[in-house]
């Protein structure tokens, strides 16, 4: 089956990581591409896996437009992943620089193992009839191809940040360190979810903490959540310290944040705004209708859009853009994500 | 100048400003959040159930009645909504009259060289010194030009200026995106002035001549929509749905109008039909039985010959050529069987139909389950009989929509597409060389890519050393 063979390409990409951070300390050539190759490795395990899949919704639903696996959360987690890497792998060619290899790996990695853990649907499921459109090609893929751009100039703009913060004190740092914290609490938050829920069918994200029926746990988790803040934010300086040492060119990473955007943008401008609009007045009759989906869409862009603005127009540089571009990714994760999980609206096919 | 014109001034940069853009940006992003937060519906009830989640009852009240003053549960159409969309507007307008001229001038006037200062102040450098003094001027507006620049060179006291320019263009194109979104906003200002939605709800084997529109006014139609027949698909052996079906039939002054030569369309998710002007798109159905509602079976007699049976509820029907009458005293849209292997109802979509006939042969009676997709049910002790359909119990609700607005709107996209690509894609590159003697300094004053455009700089340099060595 296909997500057997996706999860092998999970496993690669979490080998990967190690190897890519033993080769950032040593800068051992060998180690470098060692890292590179089980990177690839796990990219080409992915795609025969994807085209195992490809074949599968063939087998349903005959026809070439309509078998693209990117109709509910797993396949489309599967194929955002799937663009990541190749994405990254391009810059690595490109540049020749290996220096965020390891980020990539990780959030590529954890993606995998979390549709592995969570209770997300990974049969191979029927089209119901609003996703029976050739539309769905363009308008699904375009989406996250660019959901991918952003998340490279992501980690980029995050690390981008983090190596250019001096003191405790400064925005940069605080802004840093608290999203570190945060995201480490969800993922624990999350493997909690998992531990406590009875089957993974049953896994429901933020259920066991922050959204717990009893209001002490409850409580309790805002507190936790609060002092993994704190905590990341007193002894963040080992961290900044640490990639302050792997001397990872600052430049390199402001350009690859500002490339992924301008790489990104265009293409979620014509894929998820465009295409969307022409669908949904094909299919529900009005192209925009202020859907959560369609909202925070516009906010995504609008967020983008202020990142082009501040740095053409305005001059803004450094890494007070590196900020709005990690700000812009926390928007279209919510766009992708979030809007599922915590609104209701049209776009229902994405949740678990 | 006077106070009036200083105020003037004032008041056109105000709206030229990227900074009023991009606090428009934000303010827009909050406001359009908020509304996916708050439930946009009219009625104050949903909006206090929904503060009731973390208000007392008098606080959620009161948090509508914030609500209401403020339009935030009808917030894409509020007054202030609209306003914030049209300021938009406005700052886009009178940005590009602002900038738009200025360009254009640039691209007439005749290149100038810059001063030293000037050069040393971009953020791009490199410096070489060349073994070979002859003619290097040449060589590097050669290599420029194979790369697709357009070149100036300038005698300058400091020696030769070499400037090189592609794609200068380009630039255009940022106000091409910006027009399109303009566009797009008259397209969307079109469609709210003159175009309509509604809503019909049709049930199988009736018509309606008029909509309900969002507001719940009726919206009369000149012409009849008559639905002969809706049906979903589904999956084998599965409740997933695989497609929505109308057929539908419009009838204009007791004409049957034809599409394509044939009298009914077909309406399905993803496929609608336009008549004058109206589109009408599959939007939902429901189980509605009617008064003329029929359960419809086929007999197949003693040759093979297939013989339709139309039986309304608990109303006799002869069985063609036998003396046996057959009855319909239940019927199930979806029946399955529990655990303990009792019959049940399961939904009111007809993922299962199935009816249970009365079989009369001379006041001798049997009962029997007659299941749609199960062909063994089929089977009675009178003959085969297949359970077809229960026809006209079933509305198709149909979404209908008037929108001018669409082709400027589709045109706007389009526009929209190219001028970010363009402007994104294909960005101006521009390098100043000083050559004096045999010191070669290339600049460039672009720090949007700057690896890369060090990296090209480099791949120059090392096409102009390789033609010495």
């Amino acid at each position: 089956m296909s997500y057997q063979i996706i999860s092998i390409a999970g496993l690669l990409y979490i080998i990967a990581m190690p190897l890519y951070i033993v080769y950032l300390l040593t800068k051992n050539n060998k180690i470098g591409y060692l890292a590179t190759g089980t990177l690839s490795l796990g990219l080409l395990a992915h795609i025969y896996g994807f085209i195992q899949r490809f074949k599968e919704m063939y087998a349903i639903n005959h026809s070439f437009m309509r078998s693209i696996p990117i109709t509910n959360l797993y396949e489309s987690l599967v194929f955002f992943v799937l663009c990541l890497v190749i994405g990254y792998l391009f810059i690595e060619w490109k540049y020749r620089k290996k220096s965020f290899g390891v980020f990539v790996s990780i959030i590529a990695g954890i993606s995998i193992g979390l549709t592995e853990l969570l209770g997300v649907t990974k049969e191979v499921q029927p089209l119901v009839p609003a996703l029976k459109s050739n539309w769905l090609l363009a308008h699904v893929t375009l989406s996250f191809i660019s959901y991918a751009a952003f998340a490279i100039s992501f980690i980029t703009g995050l690390l981008h940040i983090i190596i250019s913060s001096e003191s405790k004190k400064s925005f940069k740092y605080i802004f840093s360190t608290t999203l570190l914290g945060l995201m480490v609490f969800i993922l624990f938050s999350m493997l909690i979810d998992i531990a406590t829920a009875g089957n993974p069918k049953a896994v429901r994200i933020f259920h066991s903490t922050l959204g717990n029926a009893s209001a002490f746990i409850s409580i309790l988790s805002w507190i936790t959540m609060f002092v993994f803040i704190i905590i990341f934010w007193r002894f963040g300086e080992v961290i900044v310290k640490i990639l302050k040492e792997l001397k990872i060119d600052a430049n390199f990473l402001e350009e690859i944040t500002y490339k992924g955007i301008a790489f990104g943008f265009p293409i979620f401008t014509i894929g998820g705004l465009v295409f969307g609009a022409i669908w949904a007045d094909q299919a529900w009759g009005r192209y925009w209708g202020w859907d959560p989906k369609e909202t925070w869409s516009l906010i995504t862009w609008f967020v983008y859009a202020f990142y082009l603005h501040a740095k053409f127009i305005r001059g803004w540089s450094g890494s007070k853009t590196s900020m709005v571009a990690v700000f812009g990714f926390i928007v279209t994760l919510f766009t992708y994500l979030g809007v599922n999980l915590f609104l209701s609206g049209l776009h229902s096919y994405g949740s678990m | 100048m006077s106070k009036l014109e200083k105020w003037n001034e004032k008041i056109w940069n105000f709206f030229a400003s990227v900074d009023l853009a991009v606090a428009l940006f934000i303010v827009i992003s909050i406001g359009a959040a908020i509304g996916t937060i708050i439930p946009q519906q009219l009625e104050p009830e949903p909006t206090i159930r929904f503060f009731l989640k973390f208000l007392s009852m008098n606080n959620a009240t009161k948090a509508y009645e914030i609500v209401s003053l403020l339009d935030l549960n009808n917030l894409y159409h509020s007054w202030w909504f609209t306003f914030l969309l049209f300021m938009f507007a406005l700052n886009l307008i009178v940005c590009s009259i602002d900038r738009l001229p200025n360009l254009l001038k640039s691209y007439k006037t005749a290149p100038q060289p810059l001063p030293h200062e000037i050069l040393e102040r971009m953020p791009v450098k490199r410096d070489i010194e060349l073994s070979n003094k002859s003619s290097i001027a040449d060589k590097v507006l050669d290599i420029l030009k194979k790369k697709g620049f357009s070149t100036n060179i300038f005698q300058t006291p400091d020696g030769v200026q070499l400037q090189a320019k592609k794609w200068k263009k380009t630039r255009l194109a940022v106000y091409l995106t910006h027009l399109s979104i303009l566009i797009i906003l008259a397209g969307a200002l079109l469609g709210t002035f003159f175009g309509f939605r509604g809503h019909m709800n049709i049930v199988e084997g009736t018509g309606l001549d008029f909509a309900i529109s969002d507001e719940g006014k009726t919206i009369p139609l000149n012409f009849q929509i008559i639905c002969d027949k809706f049906e979903v698909d589904y999956y084998e052996n599965s409740a997933v749905p695989k497609a929505y079906r109308s057929y539908l039939r419009v009838l204009e002054n007791g004409q049957t109008i034809k599409f394509n030569g044939k009298d009914t369309v077909v309406v399905e998710v993803n496929q609608p039909f336009s008549y004058r002007g109206i589109t009408f798109y599959q939007a939902s159905y429901g189980f509605q039985p009617a008064e003329h509602a029929e359960f419809r079976f086929t007999y197949f007699d003693e040759s093979g010959k297939e013989i339709t049976i139309k039986s309304k509820f608990e109303e006799k029907s002869k069985i063609p050529g036998k003396s046996v009458t057959l009855k319909v005293i239940d019927f199930s849209p979806a029946l399955g069987i529990d655990e303990q292997g009792r019959l049940f109802n399961m939904t009111t979509d007809m993922i299962n139909p199935a009816v249970f006939v009365e079989f009369d042969i001379g006041g001798k009676k049997t009962h029997h389950w007659i299941l749609k997709k199960i062909p063994e049910t089929w089977e009675t002790p009178y003959g085969k009989i297949r359970f077809d359909e229960l026809w006209g119990a079933q509305f198709t609700g149909i979404q209908i929509r008037k929108d001018p607005g669409v082709p400027l709107i589709y045109a706007g996209s389009i526009l929209l597409c190219i001028g970010l690509f363009i402007s994104l894609f294909l960005r101006p590159i521009n390098y100043f060389v000083t050559i004096h003697k045999n010191r070669v300094i290339f600049y460039s004053p672009s720090s949007k890519g700057k690896v890369i455009i060090e990296k090209q700089l480099d791949e120059l340099i090392n096409k102009l050393k390789g033609d010495k060595e």
